[in-house]
């Protein structure tokens, strides 16, 4: 059971200190407040929420880019918080990133060859002509020309591009792929291009995805599993299906309403529920149910105690008081 | 006043509008060929991916391109009346008073140097006779309708000061100052979350109702087309390849860019194996094809495609394809069902 879990997070929490106004009193945000996860080898489990909701940060406390400022998380069995660079190293192999924009996310002084090599040498890969011969299968696995190795990433469109980073997360053969927005500065066609890759990546390779986004339709799209987050937290989680069909939290329920969807006037037309307000900011929390003050269904208990993630049926856990669909 | 309120006339006519640039490398032809009209309140959601001109051809028409290496040509009517190449300060009293227009990016419409009253009424003051603390009050009004809370007190705060949603709603409170008659939302809800878009876009729809102003929205996202627009344009490399009404374009699409544009979006109600793709990349405006723009990366494509198709069809659902009705139908059907192009 547990050989089955590649990644699991206990707790992480992150918070960022900083002063207003430079030299205000401090201010603490917790960025990630307690979040508890699991990836299973060779699912794709997909974060979703609205900007600001700590899904980014979540993701780099994962692979320790950041360092967590409490909680646990285990990796292959291996407990990595807290490791030194060096003894992390081994690991940080294994799990790689491809980042939202493949504009800023590749050095544009550097050829596309030395920019996918570059983890090869990291890591002692080999000679120069064993690495060109890896940088090549490599692109080529994602469907760029081989020969491109000499050009520079201005040359490349942005789906390409993406495909340069996807080449670079691959080059080690990690056994996770953290993906944080991936396809969100692409073009619907070239989106289209790249979930596609991705997907068939994931087959071929057996990869593990964390996949962070803020589109609905996307996450839907390439998970198993699904994580909803709001405010640092998890306020749901399930498999991908049911959570999109029969959502427990009144916010998982909100978001999904007001997805615009396309229309032939063959569906009935669904209930919007317009959210009002904007999300607290997050140095603020309300009190109780950090959702509350927004919910459509809260009640008087949701303003003082706080939900915890609670595992309803196998596999389908919310934070709420009074969650929807109940059975 | 307008020199033709006739109910009958469309509210704004574009008649072959063509803007090229020149440039080191060559003439970019952004726009190659537009005409559309927009009817009394109604709503045209013009869709395509970037560089397909649907910005562009907007904003030349309003003579916002200032490009001194431009090229615009074509023919363009609002209430009857010819405004393309009119002298700026014609084109002045149009802009903000009888069309307004949201960007993608509230930050680009409003100066972080003012505090937000005093931008919006700029803004009134330009077009109509008030003294200031009218439109001061005006301005407060106008915040409260757009839904910003506490608006007597919100007047006085910087754009800064303002989340992204607010922000947008400033811009559209100062797009509505002077109640246009015509409304371009460029891309109004790209840069907002879904829950904030979901707001945004009630906004649009309910001022549009209160103020009878016909909108054109430009957006690459086929889902808010659905909810909000009448009619839709499908842009491709500078030219309409699809027009028709909302639903039918949606139910029943006739040109093979926007099967692909369709089949290509993720959607939240059905998980499916393999999204639609649309191979290759879009043409460049440097050297577009003889034929049509699309055929490159079109899998149906055959002799006929090396002449460019217009736009043709029955009744209001319009197409640039050479395709036949039957084949149209006959591929739709085996695209809905394999989820592939070729």
């Amino acid at each position: 059971m547990t050989d089955d879990v590649l990644l699991r997070a206990t707790d992480v929490v992150k918070n960022f200190t900083m002063r207003s106004r430079g030299s205000g009193p401090r201010v603490v945000v917790q960025a990630v407040a307690g979040v508890s996860l699991e990836a299973r080898r060779g699912e794709t489990l997909g974060i979703v929420g609205e900007s600001g909701c700590g899904k980014s940060t979540l993701a780099r406390c994962l692979v320790q880019l950041t360092p967590v400022t409490s909680g646990h998380v285990e990796f292959n069995g291996v407990e990595i918080t807290g490791l030194s660079r060096r003894r992390l190293r081994p690991h940080r192999r294994e799990m790689q990133l491809v980042f939202q924009d493949p504009y800023s996310s590749l050095n544009p002084r550097r050829k596309v060859g030395d920019i996918v090599a570059e983890p090869l040498r990291i890591s002692h890969f080999g000679d120069a002509e064993h690495t060109r011969a890896r940088v090549a299968e490599l692109l080529s696995t994602v469907g760029l020309d081989p020969a491109s190795v000499n050009r520079y990433p201005h040359e490349f469109s942005g789906g390409q591009r993406q495909r340069i980073g996807i080449a670079r997360a691959l080059a080690l053969n990690p056994s996770l792929v953290v993906a944080d927005e991936p396809v969100s500065a692409l073009d619907v066609s070239v989106q289209a291009q790249v979930l596609n890759l991705m997907a068939d990546l994931q087959r071929e390779l057996s990869l593990t995805y964390l996949f962070i986004a803020h589109d609905l339709g996307v996450v839907r799209h390439v998970s198993d599993r699904v994580g909803v987050m709001y405010l640092g937290e998890i306020v749901e989680m399930g498999d991908a299906e049911t959570l999109y069909e029969r959502p427990l939290h009144p916010y998982t329920e909100a978001l999904l309403s007001v997805v615009p969807e396309l229309d032939d006037g063959t569906h009935p037309p669904r209930d919007r529920i317009v959210l009002t307000g904007d999300v607290p900011n997050p140095s603020h929390k309300p009190p109780g149910c950090p959702f509350h003050p927004r919910c459509p269904v809260a009640q008087a208990k949701c303003a003082v105690e706080k939900p915890t993630l609670v595992e309803l049926s196998p596999g389908r856990s919310v934070a709420c008081h009074f969650p929807r669909h109940d059975s | 006043m307008p020199e033709s309120t006739d109910p009958a006339t469309p509210l704004l006519e574009v008649d072959d509008l063509k803007v090229s640039f020149a440039t080191r490398d060559g003439v970019v032809r952004a726009v190659d060929g537009l005409s559309l009209s927009v009817g009394r309140q109604e709503v045209v959601g013009i869709v395509g991916e970037s560089g397909s001109g649907k910005s562009v051809s907007m904003y030349s028409l309003l003579g916002l391109v200032r490009d001194a290496n431009v090229t615009i040509s074509g023919r363009v009517r609002f209430e009857g009346r010819d405004i393309l190449g009119l002298p700026d300060e014609d084109l002045r009293v149009i802009r903000g008073r009888d069309v307004a227009m949201i960007f993608q990016d509230p930050m680009t419409a409003l100066t972080p140097v003012y505090n937000v009253g005093w931008q919006i009424v700029e803004q009134i003051r330009a077009h109509e006779d008030v003294t200031k603390a009218q439109a001061r009050a005006r301005a407060v009004e106008l915040l409260g309708e757009v839904g910003i809370p506490d608006p007597a007190r919100r007047v006085d705060l910087y754009p800064h000061e303002f989340s992204g949603g607010m922000r947008q709603r400033v811009v559209i409170a100062m797009a509505l100052s002077c109640h246009p008659r015509l409304l371009i939302a460029d891309e109004p809800t790209t840069a907002l979350d879904v829950t904030t878009q979901a707001q945004i876009l009630e906004l649009i729809k309910k001022l549009q109702a209160t103020y009878g102003s016909s909108v054109v929205l430009i957006t690459h996202d086929m889902g808010v087309i659905s909810e909000m627009a009448d009619r839709v344009v499908v842009m491709y490399a500078g030219r309409p390849v699809e027009v028709g009404d909302r639903r039918e374009v949606i139910r029943q699409p006739r040109h093979p860019y926007t099967w692909g544009l369709l089949g290509a979006v993720p959607r939240v109600e059905s998980k499916r194996n393999r999204l639609v793709t649309i191979p290759g990349t879009a043409v460049s405006p440097l050297n577009l094809p003889v034929g049509c723009a699309f055929a490159p990366r079109c899998a149906h494509r055959f002799e006929a495609c090396d002449q460019r198709p217009d736009l043709h069809g029955q009744g209001a659902h319009l197409d640039a394809c050479w395709l036949s009705d039957e084949q149209k139908v006959q591929i739709r059907a085996r695209v809905a069902a394999t989820g592939v192009t070729t």
